[in-house]
């Protein structure tokens, strides 16, 4: 494995042959990298079905002002070596004139400074700020984290929670979070009394759960995606804890749903609005886009899309709608990405500028809580 | 206290899961010199065929009734195809051949299985609360299935005439055969034994750390470093290594940080290997098991 990793990392390319398709003719290729296999899969396996899905949709609606679109789809099996790798190729080799991916913010870190030497613009499905703060390249199509803190903070505030716990994912999803509730809290009096860490792939949750437990916080936040994130869910139950517990927008899925089983009811989570759609006032500017996402997505794979599912159709249709404005020059491509304006997606309604590259603000949040199995839409507190 | 004995607890039930593959190992080494790499797949395999069949609509009991047969089979039908054609086994060669069969293996479950990590329900049985101490009903299952499975293997391989008769293969081979014991024999029946408990330990763990396509070779890792504590030969103290490892790594995650639990296992299997390759308990000359 070491040595095919190493070969792999040597096949570099000479600058001068900088990847880009400028061409006007021809098939568009869209690269993306997500995390299929490993600690990601739960978030990968969707963004790919909707990927296919819609490639095939704009293809058969006649594809980009004429032409087709080749979907080049790699899996970095959750590794950020992975991800570095499989953007050079789809970069370099496959020529791609736009990347998505990946899922996670780890290997989005990695495949970053590769987007951005290489001048291709890069939509992340990934949550961390840091994966294109201050980034001319990169966007992304996830709630930052920092939207998602504001959202819970504004929750506990008018919950009147003082002291809080937080269990985090170790990898970069998980990286700075308690930091943030420190800084978004400051002003609601919320401190940070304990921190845990656990590994995405990890089994046993008792030891951090302990550790929560023996601070007495008022709330707790589990801040990872499953099944890290349900079997946290299920140990923090189990050693019954009686402090409300709020889960972060990496639990958006029906794996989330199965794998923390009743353990979930009663949890809170800052999620977007397509997992509550069907409780949803009609005039909800985002209610028509989301309906016909969960419509094609159940007739094409016979289960309600995840919002990982939803990041990938946000980032798909803000590159095509790209494309279709500005053709695959990397400059005006970049600039038309950058324009996206009160476009409503199914995380919320995008507006990019120069100095946001993800485009959402917490109004694209709303708390959701978990009833027997099925997602119910809070309102909210205060 | 409670949070010690927590902890503690919670260890031992994982622990449990480790001791039982330990003893797939020694299982094995003890009859002839192969270090088994896959024996965590059949942990995964195991769990994830359950899973299969319980989702398909059998019941719990069935399901895993079923299943421990199922991967007897398959272990057994690899030692016969991979295994048994090879002349001159070395450790060194099981090793490679075995690391190979377990990536096999792992390519073959995510094909069938897909990538996500998925959990069998729980047996029955009631969760309680014992001094401050909460304790799920899976993990008295784990404990108690993993304490009859590992005191019947270990009975059978050192008081029943088919196990003397394992074992003297690892020992005097061409002694064995000549009073007519079959090393062939002896293999197979041990990778079958390997078989049996890398199935059980994956069934009764899978309703609380799940499975999935690549949870096998962490696993087996785990496993193979309760195993070495025995010298990789005694299976009492593969079992007892398992507990020990578990209770360690949950004493490390909760009380130093979490980030070092996973490498807890190798930092005592460098500990083992520098001070006592041959194991905790045994001589170097001591008779294997």
């Amino acid at each position: 494995m070491a040595v095919l990793a190493l070969s792999g990392c040597a096949e570099s390319v000479s600058p001068a042959d900088k990847g880009g398709g400028g061409s006007t003719e021809g098939p568009i290729k869209i690269g993306a990298v997500l995390d299929i296999t490993g600690a990601g899969a739960s978030l990968g396996v969707p963004e790919r079905q909707t990927l296919e899905m819609l490639a095939k949709q704009v293809n058969a609606a006649g594809g980009i002002n004429g032409r087709q679109i080749t979907l080049l789809i790699e899996d970095n099996q959750s590794t950020e070596d992975g991800a570095a790798r499989a953007a050079s190729k789809l970069l370099q080799t496959e020529k791609v004139s736009i990347l998505l991916g990946a899922s996670r913010t780890g290997p989005s870190l990695a495949m970053r400074p590769i987007a951005e030497q290489a001048k291709i613009p890069m939509i992340s499905l990934a949550a961390n700020e840091k994966i294109v703060h201050g980034s001319k390249w990169v966007f992304k199509s996830a709630q930052n984290d920092k939207v998602v803190i504001e959202n819970i903070v504004d929750d506990m505030a008018a919950k009147g929670y003082h002291n809080i716990a937080i269990a985090r994912d170790a990898s970069g999803f998980g990286e700075g979070i308690p930091e943030m509730f420190t800084d978004v809290g400051k002003a609601a009096k919320i401190n940070v009394v304990s921190v845990e860490k656990f590994a995405p792939d990890a089994t046993l949750f008792t030891a951090q759960m302990v550790n929560v437990r023996k601070a007495k916080p008022d709330a707790v936040v589990i801040w990872g995606i499953p099944p890290a994130a349900s079997l946290a869910q299920v140990a923090y139950r189990q050693l019954g804890i009686k402090a409300p517990v709020y889960q972060s927008h990496g639990i958006g899925n029906q794996v989330f749903l199965d794998t923390a089983g009743a353990s979930a009811n009663g949890l809170l989570a800052s999620l977007g609005r397509m997992l509550v759609a069907d409780q949803l006032p009609a005039n909800d500017p985002q209610n028509k886009v989301v309906t016909q996402f969960i419509k094609d997505y159940k007739a094409a794979y016979g289960q309600s899309p995840s919002t990982f599912a939803g990041h990938a159709y946000d980032g798909f249709t803000i590159a095509v709608n790209a494309l279709k404005q500005a053709g695959t020059d990397p400059n005006k491509l970049r600039d038309a990405i950058e324009g996206v304006s009160n476009w409503p997606g199914i995380s919320g309604v995008f507006t990019m500028t120069p100095e946001d590259h993800s485009g959402l603000t917490k109004d694209a949040l709303v708390m959701v809580t978990v009833d027997n199995g099925k997602w119910k839409l809070v309102p909210a507190a205060g | 206290m409670s949070d010690l004995l927590q902890l503690v607890f919670s260890g031992l039930a994982q622990g449990a899961v480790y001791g039982l593959i330990a003893l797939g190992f020694v299982a094995i080494f003890a009859v002839r010199e192969i270090v088994n790499l896959a024996q965590g797949e059949y942990a995964a395999l195991a769990g994830l065929s359950a899973i299969s069949a319980v989702t398909a609509g059998v019941p719990l009991l069935p399901a895993v009734v079923l299943v421990v047969p199922m991967v007897v089979m398959v272990a057994v039908l690899i030692e016969r195809l991979c295994i048994a054609p090879i002349r001159k086994m070395t450790p060194l060669l099981s090793i490679i051949l075995t690391l190979g069969i377990s990536t096999a293996l792992k390519a073959i479950m995510l094909l069938i299985w897909g990538p996500q990590a998925r959990g069998l329900p729980a047996f029955p049985g009631r969760d309680i609360v014992l001094a401050g101490v909460s304790i799920r009903s899976q993990e008295l299952w784990i404990l108690g299935i993993s304490a009859v499975v590992g005191a019947a293997v270990v009975w059978a391989y050192e008081h029943t005439l088919l196990g003397k008769a394992m074992r003297a293969c690892a020992e005097q081979p061409v002694a064995a055969r000549l009073v007519g014991i079959s090393p062939r024999m002896a293999t197979m029946i041990a990778f079958g034994v390997a078989g049996f408990v890398g199935a059980v330990a994956g069934l009764v763990g899978s309703p609380i750390y799940f499975s999935s396509w690549d949870y096998g070779l962490g696993l087996g890792l785990k496993g193979f470093v309760a195993a070495t504590l025995g010298g990789l030969v005694s299976l009492r103290v593969a079992l007892f290594g398992g507990l020990l490892l578990g209770v360690l790594e949950n004493l490390v995650a909760g009380y130093i940080d979490t980030g070092y639990r996973d490498a807890v296992a190798f930092l005592v299997l460098l500990l083992v290997l520098l001070v006592r390759p041959q194991g905790l308990v045994l001589k170097a000359s001591a008779a294997r098991v």
